[in-house]
Protein backbone atom coordinates (compact mmCIF):
# COMPACT_ATOMS: atom_id res chain seq x y z
CA UNK A 1 0.00 0.00 0.00
CA UNK A 2 1.45 3.34 -1.05
CA UNK A 3 1.46 5.98 1.65
CA UNK A 4 -0.08 9.30 0.70
CA UNK A 5 3.32 10.95 1.19
CA UNK A 6 4.96 8.85 -1.53
CA UNK A 7 1.94 8.94 -3.79
CA UNK A 8 2.63 10.43 -7.20
CA UNK A 9 -0.48 10.48 -9.34
CA UNK A 10 -0.27 9.40 -12.96
CA UNK A 11 -2.16 11.63 -15.37
CA UNK A 12 -3.00 10.59 -18.90
CA UNK A 13 -3.35 13.62 -21.16
CA UNK A 14 -5.13 13.69 -24.51
CA UNK A 15 -4.30 16.88 -26.40
CA UNK A 16 -5.85 18.16 -29.59
CA UNK A 17 -3.15 18.75 -32.20
CA UNK A 18 -5.02 21.67 -33.71
CA UNK A 19 -5.09 23.75 -30.53
CA UNK A 20 -2.29 22.60 -28.25
CA UNK A 21 1.48 22.54 -28.75
CA UNK A 22 1.59 22.38 -32.53
CA UNK A 23 4.46 24.90 -32.79
CA UNK A 24 6.70 23.45 -30.11
CA UNK A 25 9.59 21.05 -30.34
CA UNK A 26 7.91 17.67 -29.89
CA UNK A 27 10.99 16.05 -28.39
CA UNK A 28 11.22 18.76 -25.79
CA UNK A 29 7.63 18.50 -24.63
CA UNK A 30 7.69 14.71 -24.68
CA UNK A 31 10.70 14.83 -22.36
CA UNK A 32 8.77 16.93 -19.86
CA UNK A 33 5.33 15.40 -20.16
CA UNK A 34 4.80 11.65 -19.79
CA UNK A 35 1.70 9.77 -20.86
CA UNK A 36 0.48 12.25 -23.45
CA UNK A 37 -1.61 11.11 -26.39
CA UNK A 38 -1.84 13.61 -29.27
CA UNK A 39 -5.16 13.32 -31.12
CA UNK A 40 -6.31 14.98 -34.31
CA UNK A 41 -9.40 16.30 -32.53
CA UNK A 42 -10.55 16.03 -28.92
CA UNK A 43 -13.80 14.67 -30.40
CA UNK A 44 -11.83 11.50 -31.17
CA UNK A 45 -11.49 10.72 -27.45
CA UNK A 46 -14.04 8.03 -26.68
CA UNK A 47 -15.49 7.21 -23.28
CA UNK A 48 -13.93 3.73 -23.46
CA UNK A 49 -10.48 5.38 -23.79
CA UNK A 50 -11.05 7.37 -20.62
CA UNK A 51 -12.50 4.51 -18.58
CA UNK A 52 -9.81 2.09 -19.79
CA UNK A 53 -7.12 4.60 -18.82
CA UNK A 54 -8.51 4.75 -15.27
CA UNK A 55 -8.73 0.97 -15.13
CA UNK A 56 -5.19 0.49 -16.43
CA UNK A 57 -3.58 2.65 -13.79
CA UNK A 58 -4.12 6.34 -14.56
CA UNK A 59 -5.21 8.34 -11.51
CA UNK A 60 -6.69 11.08 -13.67
CA UNK A 61 -7.41 11.87 -17.30
CA UNK A 62 -6.96 15.35 -18.76
CA UNK A 63 -8.37 16.29 -22.15
CA UNK A 64 -7.10 19.44 -23.83
CA UNK A 65 -9.52 20.64 -26.49
CA UNK A 66 -9.85 23.79 -28.55
CA UNK A 67 -11.87 26.83 -27.45
CA UNK A 68 -15.63 26.45 -27.69
CA UNK A 69 -16.79 27.21 -31.22
CA UNK A 70 -13.29 26.91 -32.71
CA UNK A 71 -13.05 23.20 -33.48
CA UNK A 72 -11.26 22.49 -36.76
CA UNK A 73 -13.83 19.78 -37.41
CA UNK A 74 -16.87 21.90 -36.51
CA UNK A 75 -17.80 20.66 -33.02
CA UNK A 76 -15.62 17.74 -31.87
CA UNK A 77 -14.64 19.53 -28.66
CA UNK A 78 -18.30 20.32 -27.89
CA UNK A 79 -19.24 16.65 -28.38
CA UNK A 80 -16.50 15.43 -26.06
CA UNK A 81 -17.43 18.11 -23.52
CA UNK A 82 -20.86 16.49 -23.21
CA UNK A 83 -19.23 13.05 -22.92
CA UNK A 84 -17.11 14.32 -20.03
CA UNK A 85 -20.15 15.66 -18.16
CA UNK A 86 -21.87 12.28 -18.50
CA UNK A 87 -18.71 10.37 -17.53
CA UNK A 88 -18.45 12.44 -14.35
CA UNK A 89 -21.97 11.32 -13.43
CA UNK A 90 -21.05 7.73 -14.31
CA UNK A 91 -17.90 7.79 -12.18
CA UNK A 92 -19.86 9.08 -9.19
CA UNK A 93 -22.22 6.11 -9.49
CA UNK A 94 -19.22 3.77 -9.50
CA UNK A 95 -17.85 5.46 -6.36
CA UNK A 96 -14.98 7.24 -8.16
CA UNK A 97 -14.39 10.98 -7.73
CA UNK A 98 -15.57 12.92 -10.81
CA UNK A 99 -12.57 15.28 -10.46
CA UNK A 100 -10.40 12.56 -11.93
CA UNK A 101 -11.57 13.50 -15.41
CA UNK A 102 -11.16 17.06 -16.61
CA UNK A 103 -11.50 18.84 -19.92
CA UNK A 104 -10.02 22.23 -20.73
CA UNK A 105 -11.22 24.30 -23.69
CA UNK A 106 -8.42 26.65 -24.69
CA UNK A 107 -5.63 27.26 -27.19
CA UNK A 108 -1.88 27.08 -26.65
CA UNK A 109 0.16 26.73 -29.88
CA UNK A 110 3.54 26.67 -28.08
CA UNK A 111 2.35 24.10 -25.57
CA UNK A 112 3.81 25.98 -22.59
CA UNK A 113 0.62 25.52 -20.59
CA UNK A 114 0.48 21.74 -21.06
CA UNK A 115 2.94 20.83 -18.25
CA UNK A 116 1.35 23.48 -16.02
CA UNK A 117 -2.17 22.11 -16.51
CA UNK A 118 -0.93 18.56 -15.88
CA UNK A 119 0.84 19.71 -12.72
CA UNK A 120 -2.32 21.49 -11.53
CA UNK A 121 -4.29 18.31 -12.02
CA UNK A 122 -1.62 16.22 -10.29
CA UNK A 123 -1.86 18.48 -7.26
CA UNK A 124 -5.59 18.07 -7.10
CA UNK A 125 -5.45 14.29 -7.57
CA UNK A 126 -2.73 14.06 -4.88
CA UNK A 127 -5.33 15.14 -2.37
CA UNK A 128 -7.72 12.39 -3.52
CA UNK A 129 -5.14 9.60 -3.44
CA UNK A 130 -5.25 6.41 -5.53
CA UNK A 131 -8.60 5.30 -6.92
CA UNK A 132 -10.55 3.23 -4.46
CA UNK A 133 -14.05 2.11 -5.24
CA UNK A 134 -16.08 3.66 -2.47
CA UNK A 135 -19.47 2.00 -2.49
CA UNK A 136 -20.85 4.04 0.39
CA UNK A 137 -20.30 7.19 -1.70
CA UNK A 138 -22.17 5.80 -4.67
CA UNK A 139 -25.20 7.68 -5.88
CA UNK B 1 -28.45 -48.09 -29.33
CA UNK B 2 -26.01 -45.27 -29.81
CA UNK B 3 -24.98 -43.33 -26.74
CA UNK B 4 -26.71 -39.97 -26.68
CA UNK B 5 -24.71 -36.82 -25.93
CA UNK B 6 -25.26 -35.65 -22.38
CA UNK B 7 -26.58 -32.17 -21.73
CA UNK B 8 -26.84 -30.30 -18.42
CA UNK B 9 -28.92 -27.17 -17.90
CA UNK B 10 -28.24 -25.27 -14.72
CA UNK B 11 -29.18 -21.96 -13.14
CA UNK B 12 -26.93 -19.88 -10.97
CA UNK B 13 -28.13 -16.42 -9.85
CA UNK B 14 -31.01 -16.08 -12.27
CA UNK B 15 -34.77 -15.69 -12.27
CA UNK B 16 -35.59 -18.86 -14.20
CA UNK B 17 -36.72 -16.93 -17.26
CA UNK B 18 -33.96 -18.59 -19.26
CA UNK B 19 -35.36 -22.03 -18.36
CA UNK B 20 -38.73 -20.73 -19.50
CA UNK B 21 -37.15 -19.69 -22.80
CA UNK B 22 -35.81 -23.24 -23.30
CA UNK B 23 -39.32 -24.61 -22.74
CA UNK B 24 -40.52 -22.05 -25.30
CA UNK B 25 -38.75 -24.12 -27.95
CA UNK B 26 -42.16 -25.86 -28.06
CA UNK B 27 -42.18 -28.88 -30.38
CA UNK B 28 -38.47 -28.48 -31.12
CA UNK B 29 -37.70 -29.42 -27.54
CA UNK B 30 -39.05 -32.92 -28.28
CA UNK B 31 -36.43 -33.30 -31.01
CA UNK B 32 -33.77 -32.09 -28.59
CA UNK B 33 -35.01 -34.46 -25.87
CA UNK B 34 -34.84 -37.37 -28.35
CA UNK B 35 -31.36 -36.47 -29.49
CA UNK B 36 -29.73 -35.93 -26.08
CA UNK B 37 -29.73 -37.28 -22.57
CA UNK B 38 -30.50 -34.50 -20.10
CA UNK B 39 -28.46 -35.22 -16.98
CA UNK B 40 -29.25 -32.08 -14.97
CA UNK B 41 -32.08 -29.54 -15.15
CA UNK B 42 -33.16 -28.60 -11.63
CA UNK B 43 -36.09 -26.44 -12.69
CA UNK B 44 -37.74 -29.21 -14.71
CA UNK B 45 -36.52 -32.57 -13.45
CA UNK B 46 -35.22 -34.19 -10.28
CA UNK B 47 -31.50 -34.91 -10.37
CA UNK B 48 -28.88 -35.12 -7.65
CA UNK B 49 -25.68 -33.12 -7.72
CA UNK B 50 -23.88 -36.22 -6.46
CA UNK B 51 -24.63 -38.02 -9.73
CA UNK B 52 -22.83 -35.23 -11.61
CA UNK B 53 -19.89 -35.42 -9.20
CA UNK B 54 -19.51 -39.14 -9.98
CA UNK B 55 -19.18 -38.50 -13.71
CA UNK B 56 -15.84 -38.51 -15.52
CA UNK B 57 -14.32 -35.20 -16.57
CA UNK B 58 -15.66 -34.15 -19.97
CA UNK B 59 -18.46 -36.74 -19.88
CA UNK B 60 -21.14 -34.08 -20.41
CA UNK B 61 -21.14 -32.82 -23.99
CA UNK B 62 -22.76 -29.46 -23.29
CA UNK B 63 -23.58 -27.51 -20.16
CA UNK B 64 -26.00 -24.65 -20.61
CA UNK B 65 -25.45 -22.34 -17.66
CA UNK B 66 -27.55 -19.28 -17.02
CA UNK B 67 -27.62 -16.78 -14.18
CA UNK B 68 -24.77 -14.81 -12.66
CA UNK B 69 -22.32 -15.81 -9.95
CA UNK B 70 -23.30 -14.25 -6.63
CA UNK B 71 -22.39 -16.77 -3.95
CA UNK B 72 -20.02 -19.64 -3.16
CA UNK B 73 -22.54 -22.29 -4.22
CA UNK B 74 -22.66 -20.74 -7.69
CA UNK B 75 -18.87 -20.94 -7.93
CA UNK B 76 -18.89 -24.57 -6.79
CA UNK B 77 -21.52 -25.61 -9.33
CA UNK B 78 -19.96 -23.58 -12.15
CA UNK B 79 -16.60 -25.27 -11.53
CA UNK B 80 -18.18 -28.72 -11.23
CA UNK B 81 -20.01 -28.36 -14.55
CA UNK B 82 -16.94 -26.87 -16.22
CA UNK B 83 -14.86 -29.89 -15.21
CA UNK B 84 -17.45 -32.42 -16.32
CA UNK B 85 -18.29 -30.71 -19.63
CA UNK B 86 -16.67 -30.54 -23.04
CA UNK B 87 -18.51 -27.31 -23.86
CA UNK B 88 -20.02 -24.60 -21.68
CA UNK B 89 -22.61 -22.25 -23.13
CA UNK B 90 -23.02 -19.03 -21.16
CA UNK B 91 -26.74 -18.50 -21.58
CA UNK B 92 -28.58 -15.22 -21.16
CA UNK B 93 -27.71 -11.71 -20.04
CA UNK B 94 -26.97 -12.64 -16.40
CA UNK B 95 -24.38 -15.30 -17.27
CA UNK B 96 -22.85 -13.19 -20.04
CA UNK B 97 -22.71 -9.75 -18.42
CA UNK B 98 -24.15 -10.02 -14.90
CA UNK B 99 -27.68 -9.03 -15.95
CA UNK B 100 -29.95 -6.79 -13.90
CA UNK B 101 -28.82 -8.41 -10.61
CA UNK B 102 -25.36 -6.94 -11.29
CA UNK B 103 -26.80 -3.48 -10.63
CA UNK B 104 -26.31 -4.57 -7.02
CA UNK B 105 -22.60 -3.93 -7.65
CA UNK B 106 -23.40 -0.26 -7.11
CA UNK B 107 -23.99 -1.17 -3.46
CA UNK B 108 -21.90 -3.00 -0.90
CA UNK B 109 -22.83 -6.31 0.67
CA UNK B 110 -23.35 -4.51 4.00
CA UNK B 111 -25.77 -2.02 2.37
CA UNK B 112 -27.74 -4.86 0.80
CA UNK B 113 -27.92 -6.93 3.99
CA UNK B 114 -28.92 -3.90 6.06
CA UNK B 115 -31.75 -3.09 3.68
CA UNK B 116 -33.03 -6.63 3.08
CA UNK B 117 -32.79 -7.92 6.66
CA UNK B 118 -33.15 -4.78 8.76
CA UNK B 119 -34.19 -1.42 7.31
CA UNK B 120 -36.71 -2.33 4.63
CA UNK B 121 -40.18 -1.09 5.73
CA UNK B 122 -41.73 -4.56 5.58
CA UNK B 123 -39.03 -6.23 7.68
CA UNK B 124 -39.33 -6.75 11.45
CA UNK B 125 -35.99 -7.86 12.84
CA UNK B 126 -35.48 -6.34 16.32
CA UNK B 127 -32.62 -8.70 17.19
CA UNK B 128 -30.77 -7.81 13.99
CA UNK B 129 -30.44 -11.43 12.84
CA UNK B 130 -28.42 -11.71 9.65
CA UNK B 131 -27.74 -14.86 7.59
CA UNK B 132 -24.51 -16.61 8.61
CA UNK B 133 -22.45 -19.07 6.61
CA UNK B 134 -22.33 -21.29 9.70
CA UNK B 135 -24.73 -21.41 12.64
CA UNK B 136 -25.57 -23.96 15.29
CA UNK B 137 -29.14 -24.86 16.22
CA UNK B 138 -29.89 -27.56 18.83
CA UNK B 139 -26.45 -29.03 18.35
CA UNK B 140 -26.77 -29.15 14.58
CA UNK B 141 -24.46 -27.21 12.32
CA UNK B 142 -26.30 -25.35 9.57
CA UNK B 143 -24.48 -23.88 6.63
CA UNK B 144 -25.35 -21.33 3.95
CA UNK B 145 -23.32 -20.34 0.88
CA UNK B 146 -21.17 -17.22 1.27
CA UNK B 147 -22.80 -14.14 -0.26
CA UNK B 148 -20.13 -12.23 -2.19
CA UNK B 149 -19.62 -8.48 -2.25
CA UNK B 150 -19.92 -8.63 -6.05
CA UNK B 151 -22.05 -10.11 -8.79
CA UNK B 152 -19.87 -11.76 -11.44
CA UNK B 153 -20.44 -12.80 -15.02
CA UNK B 154 -19.87 -16.52 -15.63
CA UNK B 155 -16.66 -16.00 -17.65
CA UNK B 156 -15.13 -14.16 -14.70
CA UNK B 157 -15.24 -17.42 -12.75
CA UNK B 158 -14.88 -20.26 -15.27
CA UNK B 159 -13.74 -20.71 -18.86
CA UNK B 160 -16.68 -20.33 -21.26
CA UNK B 161 -16.84 -21.72 -24.81
CA UNK B 162 -19.82 -19.90 -26.32
CA UNK B 163 -22.16 -17.08 -25.44
CA UNK B 164 -25.86 -16.68 -26.12
CA UNK B 165 -27.15 -13.27 -25.02
CA UNK B 166 -30.65 -12.03 -24.23
CA UNK B 167 -33.04 -11.66 -21.34
CA UNK B 168 -34.00 -14.33 -22.12
CA UNK B 169 -32.43 -15.57 -25.37
CA UNK B 170 -35.07 -16.04 -28.08
CA UNK B 171 -36.09 -19.61 -29.04
CA UNK B 172 -34.70 -19.40 -32.60
CA UNK B 173 -31.18 -18.60 -31.36
CA UNK B 174 -31.44 -21.30 -28.67
CA UNK B 175 -32.44 -23.90 -31.27
CA UNK B 176 -29.61 -22.79 -33.59
CA UNK B 177 -27.09 -23.04 -30.75
CA UNK B 178 -28.21 -26.48 -29.57
CA UNK B 179 -28.41 -27.95 -33.06
CA UNK B 180 -24.99 -26.48 -33.93
CA UNK B 181 -23.52 -28.40 -30.98
CA UNK B 182 -25.38 -31.60 -31.89
CA UNK B 183 -24.27 -31.42 -35.52
CA UNK B 184 -20.70 -30.43 -34.60
CA UNK B 185 -20.87 -27.32 -36.81
CA UNK B 186 -19.42 -24.93 -34.30
CA UNK B 187 -17.88 -21.50 -34.81
CA UNK B 188 -14.54 -20.62 -33.15
CA UNK B 189 -14.43 -20.76 -29.35
CA UNK B 190 -15.57 -17.56 -27.67
CA UNK B 191 -18.15 -16.70 -30.34
CA UNK B 192 -21.41 -15.05 -29.39
CA UNK B 193 -24.09 -17.07 -31.13
CA UNK B 194 -26.21 -14.22 -32.42
CA UNK B 195 -26.04 -11.70 -35.29
CA UNK B 196 -23.16 -9.25 -35.07
CA UNK B 197 -24.87 -6.00 -36.04
CA UNK B 198 -26.29 -3.33 -33.75
CA UNK B 199 -29.99 -3.23 -32.91
CA UNK B 200 -30.55 -0.08 -35.00
CA UNK B 201 -29.50 -1.99 -38.13
CA UNK B 202 -32.39 -4.41 -37.68
CA UNK B 203 -34.96 -2.00 -36.26
CA UNK B 204 -37.99 -1.15 -38.40
CA UNK B 205 -38.16 2.27 -36.73
CA UNK B 206 -34.74 3.18 -38.15
CA UNK B 207 -36.25 4.53 -41.36
CA UNK B 208 -38.13 7.22 -39.42
CA UNK B 209 -34.94 8.50 -37.83
CA UNK B 210 -34.38 12.11 -38.90
CA UNK B 211 -31.21 12.97 -40.85
CA UNK B 212 -29.92 14.98 -37.91
CA UNK B 213 -30.97 13.45 -34.63
CA UNK B 214 -31.01 15.90 -31.72
CA UNK B 215 -32.30 15.45 -28.19
CA UNK B 216 -33.01 18.67 -26.32
CA UNK B 217 -34.52 16.96 -23.30
CA UNK B 218 -34.47 13.29 -22.37
CA UNK B 219 -37.99 11.97 -21.84
CA UNK B 220 -39.28 8.88 -20.16
CA UNK B 221 -41.55 6.59 -22.11
CA UNK B 222 -44.72 7.68 -20.26
CA UNK B 223 -43.99 11.34 -21.02
CA UNK B 224 -44.35 11.00 -24.77
CA UNK B 225 -47.00 9.61 -27.06
CA UNK B 226 -45.25 6.86 -28.97
CA UNK B 227 -46.55 5.35 -32.17
CA UNK B 228 -45.44 2.06 -33.64
CA UNK B 229 -43.12 3.53 -36.28
CA UNK B 230 -41.12 6.44 -34.87
CA UNK B 231 -37.54 6.04 -33.62
CA UNK B 232 -37.46 6.34 -29.82
CA UNK B 233 -34.38 8.54 -29.85
CA UNK B 234 -36.13 10.94 -32.24
CA UNK B 235 -38.75 11.42 -29.51
CA UNK B 236 -36.09 11.95 -26.83
CA UNK B 237 -36.61 8.52 -25.23
CA UNK B 238 -33.38 6.69 -24.41
CA UNK B 239 -33.10 3.54 -26.51
CA UNK B 240 -29.96 1.41 -26.20
CA UNK B 241 -30.25 0.24 -29.84
CA UNK B 242 -27.14 2.05 -31.15
CA UNK B 243 -24.82 0.15 -28.79
CA UNK B 244 -26.65 -3.17 -28.42
CA UNK B 245 -26.28 -6.36 -30.43
CA UNK B 246 -29.27 -7.46 -32.47
CA UNK B 247 -30.82 -10.93 -32.66
CA UNK B 248 -33.61 -10.51 -30.14
CA UNK B 249 -36.31 -10.33 -32.81
CA UNK B 250 -37.09 -6.72 -31.82
CA UNK B 251 -39.36 -7.95 -29.04
CA UNK B 252 -39.25 -4.74 -27.04
CA UNK B 253 -39.35 -2.13 -29.81
CA UNK B 254 -42.22 -3.93 -31.53
CA UNK B 255 -44.25 -3.60 -28.33
CA UNK B 256 -43.51 0.13 -28.05
CA UNK B 257 -40.79 -0.21 -25.45
CA UNK B 258 -37.26 1.09 -26.16
CA UNK B 259 -34.31 -1.31 -26.24
CA UNK B 260 -32.82 -1.75 -22.76
CA UNK B 261 -29.63 -3.44 -23.94
CA UNK B 262 -30.04 -7.07 -22.79
CA UNK B 263 -28.08 -8.42 -25.78
CA UNK B 264 -24.95 -6.63 -24.62
CA UNK B 265 -22.25 -5.10 -26.78
CA UNK B 266 -21.69 -5.75 -30.48
CA UNK B 267 -18.71 -7.86 -31.59
CA UNK B 268 -15.27 -6.47 -30.64
CA UNK B 269 -16.73 -4.15 -28.00
CA UNK B 270 -16.69 -4.98 -24.32
CA UNK B 271 -18.52 -2.14 -22.63
CA UNK B 272 -22.05 -1.38 -23.83
CA UNK B 273 -22.54 1.42 -21.32
CA UNK B 274 -19.44 3.37 -22.31
CA UNK B 275 -20.18 3.04 -26.02
CA UNK B 276 -23.76 4.13 -25.51
CA UNK B 277 -22.60 7.04 -23.39
CA UNK B 278 -20.53 8.29 -26.33
CA UNK B 279 -23.49 7.82 -28.67
CA UNK B 280 -26.07 9.61 -26.52
CA UNK B 281 -23.66 12.42 -25.64
CA UNK B 282 -23.34 13.31 -29.32
CA UNK B 283 -27.14 13.38 -29.70
CA UNK B 284 -27.77 15.75 -26.79
CA UNK B 285 -28.36 19.26 -28.08
CA UNK B 286 -28.33 22.45 -26.03
CA UNK B 287 -29.64 25.76 -27.36
CA UNK B 288 -26.71 27.60 -25.79
CA UNK B 289 -23.46 26.72 -24.03
CA UNK B 290 -24.85 27.47 -20.59
CA UNK B 291 -27.68 25.00 -21.24
CA UNK B 292 -25.36 22.01 -21.88
CA UNK B 293 -25.25 20.89 -18.26
CA UNK B 294 -29.02 21.10 -17.98
CA UNK B 295 -29.51 18.85 -21.03
CA UNK B 296 -26.91 16.37 -19.76
CA UNK B 297 -28.58 16.37 -16.34
CA UNK B 298 -31.83 15.29 -17.97
CA UNK B 299 -30.16 11.87 -18.33
CA UNK B 300 -31.14 10.53 -14.94
CA UNK B 301 -28.90 7.78 -13.53
CA UNK B 302 -26.70 7.10 -16.59
CA UNK B 303 -24.83 4.27 -14.83
CA UNK B 304 -28.02 2.40 -13.95
CA UNK B 305 -29.56 2.92 -17.37
CA UNK B 306 -26.56 2.30 -19.60
CA UNK B 307 -25.38 -0.73 -17.60
CA UNK B 308 -28.82 -2.17 -16.87
CA UNK B 309 -27.71 -5.65 -18.02
CA UNK B 310 -23.95 -5.32 -18.32
CA UNK B 311 -22.53 -3.83 -15.11
CA UNK B 312 -20.46 -6.89 -14.22
CA UNK B 313 -18.78 -6.84 -17.65
CA UNK B 314 -18.09 -3.09 -17.57
CA UNK B 315 -14.58 -1.66 -17.68
CA UNK B 316 -15.00 -0.01 -14.28
CA UNK B 317 -16.30 -3.15 -12.58
CA UNK B 318 -13.25 -5.07 -13.75
CA UNK B 319 -11.19 -2.23 -12.30
CA UNK B 320 -12.35 -3.01 -8.79
CA UNK B 321 -9.58 -4.78 -6.88
CA UNK B 322 -12.06 -7.12 -5.25
CA UNK B 323 -13.15 -8.39 -8.65
CA UNK B 324 -9.70 -9.74 -9.38
CA UNK B 325 -9.84 -11.85 -6.24
CA UNK B 326 -12.18 -14.34 -7.82
CA UNK B 327 -11.54 -13.67 -11.47
CA UNK B 328 -8.82 -15.73 -13.11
Amino acid sequence: MISMKDYKPKILCFKCNFGWGYLDDKKEINAIVKNMVPVTCSGKVDSTHILSALKEGADGVLILGCCQGECHFQDGNYQTGKKILLIKKLLTSFGIEPERVRMIFSIDPEGDKIPIEIENMKNEISRLGPIQINKSAMA
Amino acid sequence: MAVKPKVAIYWLGGCGGCDEAIVDLNEAILTVADAVEIVLWPVAMDFKYSSIEKMNDGEITLSIIHGNVRNSEHVEMANLLRNKSQLVLSFGACANYGGTPALANFRSKADIFNWVYKNSPTVVNPKGVFPQTLSEVNGHKLTLPEFFDHVYALNQVIDVDYYLPGCPPPPDLIANAVFAVLSGKLPPKGTTLSPHMAMCDACDRNKTKPFKLEIKEVKRIHEVEMDSETCFLAKGVICMGPATRTGCGNTCVSTNVPCRGCFGPVTHECDTGAKFLSAIASLLKADSDDQVEKVVDSVVDPAGYFYRFTQAASILHKFDENTKRRCP
